[in-house]
């Protein structure tokens, strides 16, 4: 999958289960009690972070994944 | 969940809302193409009145790394320790389950600190969340009503 099919197909422009259904994949989520991957992230004006620089600020840190939609 | 953030800021434990993919696009919200509207869509989320979220907002990148590794579940919810191990994890955002798992975890802080020795174990259990289906279809007619009719031909 090239960059841009990945980009078209994350973010699908119909709410189709052809469309959405491939994505839900929790089961092969990271599992608990292992340390947990990092990635970039980008604050809402446009500073880069990293998630391990949020979980690293408190003794928990609970995040909640969604969008406006 | 805005609401728990604030509960429970003093006690160690910080809240954050990470912002993904357009779950269910519309005439007003619709797929993401770039950084900019994904930015865009992001303040909306914490300006719109009704919706806003009062948490920081953090982006992912466009073709949702992050979001992917973790499962990519539309509403989920983690929890990190600050070591940044995982020690909840639920496909779905429910306020009671979170604030259940969280005063258990601050438990455990409080009990080592004590001097009780605690070993982790896994635990596996259903949790329930309330289904609002008039409130939920109020947030679809905002993504626009395509969002509604691809919900409903989806789903009935």
């Amino acid at each position: 999958m090239t960059d841009s099919d990945l980009l078209a197909r994350y973010n699908y422009d119909e709410f189709i289960p052809a469309k959405f259904e491939p994505w839900l994949r929790f089961e092969s989520s990271p599992p608990l009690g292992k340390p947990a991957p990092d990635f970039p992230l980008w604050h809402l004006n446009e500073r880069e972070t990293q998630l391990s620089a949020i979980w690293s600020q408190h003794a928990y840190t609970i995040i909640e994944f969604g969008s406006f939609t | 969940m805005n609401a728990l953030a604030e509960r429970y800021a003093d006690r160690g434990v910080g809240s954050i809302f990470l912002y993904t993919h357009e779950a269910h696009p519309g005439e007003h919200y619709p797929h993401l193409t770039s950084m900019a509207q994904k930015f865009k869509h992001a303040r909306d989320l914490r300006d719109t009145l009704g919706v806003g979220v009062t948490r920081p907002i953090l982006v992912d990148a466009l073709d949702g790394a992050c979001h992917r590794a973790y499962g990519s579940m539309p509403n989920m919810s983690w929890i990190f320790t600050q070591s940044g191990v995982p020690v909840y994890k639920a496909d779905w955002t429910d306020v009671h389950s979170v604030e259940n798992a969280i005063e258990y975890f601050l438990n455990v802080l409080e009990r080592r600190r004590s001097g009780e020795r605690l070993a982790p174990f896994l635990v596996e259990r259903l949790d329930f969340r309330i289904q609002d289906q008039a409130k939920f279809y109020k947030g679809l007619e905002r993504n626009g009503p395509k969002a509604v009719r691809e919900f409903r031909a989806a789903f009935g």
